[in-house]
């Protein structure tokens, strides 16, 4: 059994990085042909967002750290940001600029979780008890 | 007065507005959720402003918004 706010989570986070895929698997083709026809780009397991956006929503509804959630999607970035680094590493197709999403994705990471996740969260009643308070970002 | 008869007179007519009262509970059930977005303030700006920045000065920025997973 899992409790309905956890779940709700889950398929909030699963469901917003669901919908960014868009960017991967469809812009990513389209700009590719349009802007570097034949130009080999590095691909990241991204199809993985979803699953990885929904458990981190279902942590911050089970455990209630003690951080915004804009900060606790930073934190997720900035593990993205390693995990897509040692993912090219590994795969022998590290490029310089990489090391820079280290700064990136967390600041990406940040917006999103603090101009979707968060609103969402709110208004479908997964902050629960602490819905009614606020927290600075 | 036959068994059938009976049985029908001491049966109530259905009412006939099932659809009805079924539409009229799944209104009541999907409510409306109001979606307050946080105000967009100066920190909001500055990011955005720094990751265009940061997609300005690498070489290769399609590559890098593929590895980020952006893109």
């Amino acid at each position: 059994m899992v409790r309905r706010r956890e779940l709700l989570a889950y398929l909030i986070g699963a469901g917003i990085a669901g919908t960014i895929l868009v960017g991967p698997y469809v812009l990513r083709i389209i700009a590719g042909e349009l802007f570097m026809p034949g130009h080999a780009v590095p691909v990241v397991p991204v199809v993985l967002l979803p699953i990885v956006w929904g458990v981190w929503n279902l942590l911050w509804a089970r455990r209630h750290p003690p951080l915004s959630i804009g900060i606790w999607g930073a934190v997720l970035g900035l593990a993205a940001a390693a995990g897509i680094n040692a993912y090219l590493l590994a795969t022998r197709v590290w490029f310089g600029a990489a090391a820079l999403l280290i700064v990136f994705l967390p600041v990406v990471y940040w917006l999103l979780w603090r101009l979707v996740v968060g609103p969402l969260n709110e208004a479908l009643g997964v902050e629960g008890e602490r819905g009614g308070r606020s927290r600075p970002s | 007065m036959p068994t059938l008869g009976l049985i029908r007179r001491g049966t109530p007519t259905p009412p006939g507005d099932l659809w009805t009262r079924l539409e009229a509970r799944r209104r009541e059930r999907d409510e409306l959720v109001h979606v307050a977005m946080p105000s967009i303030g100066w920190g909001e700006l500055a990011a955005v402003a720094a990751l265009l920045a940061v997609v300005a000065v690498v070489p290769d920025p399609l590559g890098f918004l593929v590895a980020s997973g952006m893109l």
